[in-house]
């Protein structure tokens, strides 16, 4: 038995930033091939609700716990957004240039990066990717403001609600995560590939299926 | 992002206000300047980051009109300016020196 150690050079990991987010269009089959850079990306809040205890009693004792199913939602924060995220937000563009609010809001795939640091190579040491599928935003304020004697940049900030997708072997899940420091370099460049895509790849947002498949590669 | 194109803007926006080329960036002490003028300064730099990184800069800069008629034609057309908030006056040589901060 090796005695507990903590804060070890090397192990004072934290996490910090968020970067590389990109919106996939699902098709009509709900497959997620399209992926559209989300430039000016501030913040990702992720809230997890639900997985409430409800505790029964018996016998003059507490029994059990129900717990209630877990949801997986967020908060976008970003100064833009692609366009084609305007079907996202309830916006549908019948002409070029042409905006009608209030329409149906389409259901859309995200990605975004964030790093990991350590207290040796800083926020070197390796980063995260986050999947989140099934998001659906929900309508929310633009508060424009007039331009004074200290100017900023608005954000803009879209609540997300998720509807979980199969994931073969696991209850189904809205997000998944990825780590660079735990996933194999090779594995997390070919993920990245299709994340991305390359010079003959159209950037895709794979099941989860599909990466578990590429993790469990010999 | 700082780029020379938008401070020769800003150059031409405060020449446009004088009426002459009477708008001074960063004057050396040698530079013979004629009255009424607006000399000004960069004195600050306000940035937004975004992606892990600066999105978006606006360079604050330091606009004083300096002339020896206490009541200015250049002071109002300055803090008309959407950006401009008066900082401060003072006098020194004869000379009155209204401060204005300004992001452009």
């Amino acid at each position: 038995m090796a005695e507990i150690v903590w804060d070890q050079t090397g192990d004072r990991i934290y996490e910090t930033g968020v970067d590389h987010g990109v919106l996939y269009i699902p098709d009509n089959l709900g497959v997620y091939n399209t992926g559209f850079p989300w430039n000016g990306l501030v913040s990702v809040t992720e809230s997890p609700s639900g997985a409430e205890a409800t505790p029964q009693y018996a016998d003059n004792i507490k029994y059990l716990n129900l717990v209630s199913a877990e949801e997986f939602g967020a908060t976008i924060e970003a100064f833009t957004y692609p366009d084609e995220f305007a079907q996202c937000d309830g916006t549908a563009s019948p002409a070029e240039g042409l905006f009608i609010g209030q329409q149906r809001r389409k259901s859309f795939g995200l990605a975004y990066r964030t790093k990991v640091g350590n207290d040796i190579d800083a926020t070197d040491y390796g980063y995260k990717l986050h999947l989140i599928y099934g998001a659906l935003a929900a309508p929310t304020e633009k508060a424009y403001t007039t331009i004074n004697d200290s100017p900023e940049a608005i954000t803009f900030s879209w609540e997300v609600t998720t509807t979980p997708v199969d994931v073969p072997g696991f209850k189904p899940a809205a997000q998944l995560t990825l780590d660079s420091t735990k996933v194999a370099a090779g594995k997390m460049a070919a993920i990245e590939t299709l994340l991305y895509g390359a010079s003959a790849t159209e950037p895709k947002l794979p099941t989860p299926g599909e990466i578990i498949t590429i993790l469990s590669a010999p | 992002m700082f780029t020379m194109d938008r401070r020769l803007k800003l150059q031409a926006l405060l020449e446009g206000i004088t009426g002459a080329k009477k708008a001074y960036f960063q004057p050396p002490p040698s530079l013979a300047m004629t009255y009424p003028c607006i000399v000004y300064e960069r004195d600050n730099t306000s940035t937004q980051h975004a992606n892990n990184l600066p999105y978006r800069n606006m360079q604050r800069y330091q606009v004083t009109i300096m002339d020896y008629d206490p009541d200015s034609q250049l002071l109002a057309k300055v803090s008309r300016l959407p950006t401009a908030s008066f900082s401060r006056h003072f006098t020194a040589d004869k000379l009155n020196h209204d401060v204005f901060t300004l992001y452009f």
